[in-house]
């Protein structure tokens, strides 16, 4: 099963561009009109020679009748296609409140489940120094509940703070810095950052790289967050002992990819159409914001490449990157 | 029947639940916790329950689905959606399914425990009547 997403797969920003009013059918049709008025005004001539005044009279009027009903019809389209303009204009209006709307309940989720609980715990708290009677600082049962509820609060203000810094990021219009990178050593050092967590879950991460792949001209911050990304996720994806294999290769003359394959659980087919979706995630309660991935997608698209899935259930996910490269060689 | 509910709280939320459950005990309204809706139905299966807190979005078997099958397996039960997010689709669908209130988090456990109170008021008014029903249709009958 595969899902792909990226300039070519996504949707484009959404600008209000005036639709032209004057399509380039509509000249077509002004040329008919002027046809069918011209040709029977053409034949008055002859016809005054050849037949009389009277059928001259006719042949003109038969161009004033082609040309006024000529215009009405040419009048109509005009205004049907100026309704369809402003109907395209309300449809682009309503998916993007639409889109809004999407989010905002996502957001909301997010982080109505945390304030929740934290109201809870405010509750339990209150009811413990109840409990501890009138005038006394100390709660019932001692301070070890107490600074249970406390440490929950800031669990859960700490899940809060994750969520909005990581919205932020998702938002923020940062232009990327681009420069000529190896790729193969980027993806290394990030390789190396996750092993260490890999190896104590019994995950083996196996290397790939092809040598000499030319530079990728990117933003090493922004792909680096991408790369780091998709080797938590599938860290994350294989409960215990499983592989992580880390794969580079050229695609092509001017592109590179590399790809990012786990044997950990796989993606039902179900949600592969949602997994670049913000908000999206699998993960228990807490434990996933669900906007990795549509961060991920969000970076490589504005770093000019691709992003795409292939997933089996039960046999593992397989992430590739596509990235413009540079022409020159880089060295490995 | 008790003149106070059992309550079965619904939600994949540990801390939730737990604290939850804490809070309603301190009320004086029995209540015991799981974590998924399959959780749930091995509950039913076994103990006797008058209300249900549950939660909406969850994994594997979402809110709205296990109401349906609740309502199917355990008419009798009243049930309270709580979510994290409102939206006028899902609250059509639960009182479609004939779920009994639909409250948004973080929800103040006064508002909650009322809701539950409520709930089980319409039980036992609901099963008084079936009774009523019943032994009316007996005597006349006989």
């Amino acid at each position: 099963m595969r899902k792909e997403s990226g300039p070519a797969g996504t949707c484009p920003d959404i600008d209000f561009t005036p639709y032209p009013i004057e399509e380039p059918g509509q000249s077509r049709l002004r040329l008919f009109q002027a046809l069918i008025t011209l040709l029977p005004a053409a034949l008055a001539i002859p016809l005054f020679l050849c037949a009389g005044p009277i059928y001259a009279l006719l042949a003109l009027s038969v161009a004033a009748v082609s040309f006024m009903v000529a215009g009405y019809y040419i009048g109509r389209i005009a205004r049907a296609n100026e309704q369809k303009c402003k109907l395209d204009l309300q449809l682009i209006q309503s998916q993007k409140l639409a889109a809004i709307g999407e989010l905002s309940s996502g957001i909301a989720h997010e982080i109505n489940n945390p304030l929740a609980i934290i109201g809870q715990e405010v509750e339990w708290m209150k009811h413990l120094m109840k409990e501890g009677g009138c005038g006394s600082n100390t709660p019932v049962g001692g301070m070890s509940e107490f600074n249970e509820s406390l440490i929950e609060i800031g669990r859960q203000v700490d899940r809060c703070r994750e969520i909005t810094h990581k919205l932020l990021d998702f938002a923020r219009k940062k232009e990327p810095l681009i420069q000529a990178v190896d790729m193969n050593r980027l993806i290394e050092d990030m390789a190396k950052l996750v092993e260490k967590e890999a190896r104590q879950r019994n995950v083996l991460i196996e290397r790939n790289y092809q040598a000499d792949l030319p530079l990728v001209r990117t933003d090493p911050p922004l792909l680096r967050q991408v790369v780091l990304n998709l080797l938590n996720n599938a860290n994350w994806a294989i409960e215990d002992r499983g592989v992580i294999t880390i794969s580079t290769m050229r695609a092509g003359k001017n592109a590179v990819e590399f790809m990012v394959s786990d044997t950990g659980c796989g993606i039902p087919p179900e949600n592969l159409d949602k997994i670049f979706d913000p908000f999206f995630t699998t993960k228990p309660p807490g434990k996933g914001t669900g906007l990795g991935l549509s961060i991920c997608h969000g970076i490589i698209s504005k770093l000019g490449g691709s992003i795409s899935v292939d997933s089996e259930v039960g046999k593992g996910t397989t992430f590739t990157v596509h990235l413009p490269a540079e022409t020159t060689k880089g060295k490995n | 029947m008790s003149s106070k509910p059992k309550v079965l709280i619904v939600d994949d939320e540990e801390r939730f639940r737990t604290t939850l459950r804490k809070l309603l005990l301190v009320k004086g309204i029995d209540a015991a916790s799981v974590g998924s809706a399959r959780e749930a139905f091995d509950e039913l299966d076994t103990g006797s329950y008058d209300v249900i807190l549950l939660d909406v979005k969850m994994p594997e078997m979402d809110g709205i689905e296990a109401l349906a099958e609740m309502k199917r397996r355990f008419p009798h039960l009243e049930v309270i959606m709580l979510t994290g997010h409102a939206s006028v689709d899902v609250a059509v669908e639960i009182m479609r399914l004939g779920g009994f209130e639909y409250l948004l988090k973080p929800c103040p456990i006064e508002e909650l425990t009322d809701k539950v109170e409520a709930a089980f008021e319409r039980k036992k008014n609901r099963e008084s009547r079936a009774r009523k029903k019943e032994s009316t249709q007996e005597e006349t009958a006989s």
